[in-house]
């Protein structure tokens, strides 16, 4: 350290430059580095508050039913309508609306500003590859959404098991498959929502043009699915299986029932549970592709 | 620089010399799928220090920085960055590397700080130790007032020390720097120089890749020239700048005067050129002392009359513009 100016009781310090001598990862601390960083940046941490508004209050919203069921099974302790259910656990895996647009905001800004801003050169300069570009911006997804589908249930859960008329133990004890049930299926949800948000959001490099992506195509095959129930005189039908929104849920009823719910407009189709899970599997496979062709290389 | 002293696109030599080169490459090819060669056959063997790469736009120096970063692979040859051959850890050698883009590559929203710690995060670093660092390199690149002001409103000049620091985050061995000074004003640039050389004081090595030789010339202690993807010259530059020194004369006293003395030092093996029908410039290549002397003794032999006589060194420009026309 040299002394480039002094000052009557004081002086100036040119610390220079100092080396880093500390613990330094490789690429599985890159990657790592990577999800975490897309995690903060999604949930608006370290940003200013108008960051934080969206994720936040979405998460609020995905938790107002649980908050409700407990809150009726508290009124209502020791009554007849003690066994009013506002929502079940499998109800509650992939219903809310919320869900998809957080999804819609937050995946494409995770990867839309990395090649609009021309960050991405930088990133490949690190022990970075497309694959772990591509697993840790998915993977940062599926958490959030993860966290946002299992965090509600566990409110609930926790909620009626304190509420509960037969006592907190009998309940756990009556209810304890959810709690694989639920993180199974939440995780098939998580998968599907991030990998076809992400994939999508990679076409582009505006964030409006990926979220409006996302929300067209589930309106979309939303519509074709209605249409093909509509011209099979409302009856089920396996063509149902174009309506990408509704997909997981099919696997969501088999994760908790073992079966398709009868209430499910595939149910009744022999086989629909299959081809589910298949179709699940393909476009899951497909959109990764995607996502490895996208970031298979970078210009400087 | 020596030059390579293997074949067949692998190293004679594999093992670690005590201070291995910055940079060697030995018959570095590469050809993309099109068929647009973007280096043939480039052989250069750089010690560490700052080092000046330069060529014109489309010379190779982006390709060879990608090659370095292990992002492209050659279609031949070989070549080894800091002691270590990319090719066998393609991806590990990054971790020894800083790269600063020519281009534009700051997200807008974000602050320096917030910035540079997470490509100290991406670098391995844990979070908190990045966060100093990033305070660290700020300061040492002259933005630490600014570090949380978002970067959408800095100038040109505090947007490159940005870069900058980003790729000093994570205290690589070399910097490959890209058009540092690229658009800056000539007070900027002057800062820009001012830092790239002071970092060479600390020990950081230095791949300055520029087609601005001036600025080589301000800062580096090497250069290597490419063209086309080919290899034009490489060595220590002070060497070649006085290696290729000049005498401009100016002599009268008679009509013949400059063809007399151009005649009389060619057959000496002296190399001249005539620039007018009194000056003549005279290459001082080699001991330059014989030159000085072989031009009095001509000039007092024929009779002239010496008007002046000053010596000047070639720019790296004039250097490059030499040998690049070469066949």
């Amino acid at each position: 350290m040299t002394i480039v100016g002094s000052t009557q009781g004081g002086a100036v310090y040119d610390r220079g430059y100092r080396p880093y001598e500390g613990r330094r990862g490789g690429r599985a601390e890159a990657r790592w580095a990577l999800w975490r960083l897309t995690i903060r940046r999604a949930l608006g941490l370290r940003r200013s508050w108008r960051q934080k508004v969206m994720p936040w209050t979405l998460l609020g919203i995905v938790t107002i039913p649980a908050i409700v069921n407990v809150g009726v099974g508290y009124l209502s302790r020791d009554t007849p309508a003690s066994d009013f259910r506002f929502i079940t656990y499998r109800e509650y895996v992939g219903v809310s609306a919320a869900m998809l647009l957080f999804v819609a905001v937050t995946a494409p800004d995770a990867v839309c500003p990395d090649r609009h801003d021309r960050v991405l050169p930088l990133i490949f300069s690190r022990q970075l590859t497309g694959v772990d570009y591509v697993l840790a911006k998915v993977g940062a997804i599926a958490t959030i959404v993860f966290g946002f589908s299992v965090i509600p249930q566990l409110v609930l859960f926790v909620g009626q098991t304190l509420v509960s008329d037969n006592g907190a133990l009998d309940y756990y004890l009556d209810n304890d498959e959810v709690l694989w049930q639920v993180p199974v299926a939440a995780a098939l949800l998580a998968l599907w929502y991030a990998v076809i948000a992400v994939a999508l959001a990679s076409l582009t490099d505006r964030r409006i043009v990926g979220g409006i992506a996302l929300l067209g195509l589930a309106l979309v095959t939303s519509a074709i699915a209605g249409v093909f129930i509509g011209a099979n005189d409302g009856e089920h039908s396996i063509m149902f299986l174009v309506n990408l929104l509704a997909l997981p849920l099919a696997l969501r009823d088999v994760v908790f029932l073992g079966h398709l719910h009868h209430s499910s407009p595939l149910s009744g189709s022999e086989g629909a549970a299959w081809f589910a899970g298949i179709e699940y599997a393909v476009i899951t496979v497909a959109a990764f592709a995607l996502l490895f062709w996208r970031y298979r290389e970078v210009d400087l | 620089m020596q030059p390579m002293a293997a074949s067949g696109g692998s190293f004679a030599t594999p093992a670690p010399a005590p201070s291995p080169s910055l940079l060697r490459t030995h018959e570095l090819s590469l050809v993309y799928p099109g068929g647009n060669t973007a280096l043939a056959g480039l052989s250069v063997d750089v010690p560490r220090g700052a080092v000046g790469l330069v060529g014109a736009n489309g010379a190779g120096k982006t390709t060879l920085f990608r090659l370095m970063l292990g992002l492209l692979f050659p279609t031949h040859g070989a070549i080894e960055v800091v002691g270590r051959t990319v090719a066998s850890d393609p991806i590990g050698i990054r971790s020894q590397l800083g790269y600063m883009p020519e281009h534009d590559c700051l997200p807008t929203d974000q602050s320096a700080a917030d910035f540079v710690s997470t490509f100290g995060e991406l670098a391995g670093l844990p979070a908190r130790a990045a966060r100093q660092r990033a305070s660290d390199v700020l300061d040492l690149v002259g933005l630490d007032e600014a570090r949380f002001r978002p970067i959408g409103g800095f100038s040109t000049g505090m947007r490159q020390r940005t870069k900058l620091a980003q790729a000093l985050v994570a205290d690589p061995e070399l910097l490959l720097l890209d058009e540092p000074t690229a658009g800056l004003d000539p007070v900027g640039r002057e800062e820009m120089l001012a830092l790239v050389e002071r970092l060479a004081g600390f020990g950081i090595s230095v791949l300055f890749a520029t087609h601005l030789l001036d600025d080589v010339q301000r800062v580096c202690d090497h250069v290597v020239m490419i063209d086309g993807g080919r290899l034009v010259l490489a060595g220590p530059i002070d060497q070649l700048v006085e290696r290729t020194g000049m005498v401009r004369v100016e002599v009268g006293g008679r009509a013949d005067a400059v063809p007399a003395l151009a005649n009389a030092l060619t057959q000496r093996g002296i190399r001249v050129k005539v620039l007018d029908q009194h000056v003549i410039d005279v290459e001082t290549t080699g001991d330059g002392d014989e030159v000085y002397d072989a031009v009095r003794d001509q000039i007092a032999d024929l009779g002239l009359r010496l008007y002046s006589l000053s010596s000047r060194h070639r720019s790296l420009d004039d250097l490059f513009l030499q040998e690049a026309s070469r066949p």
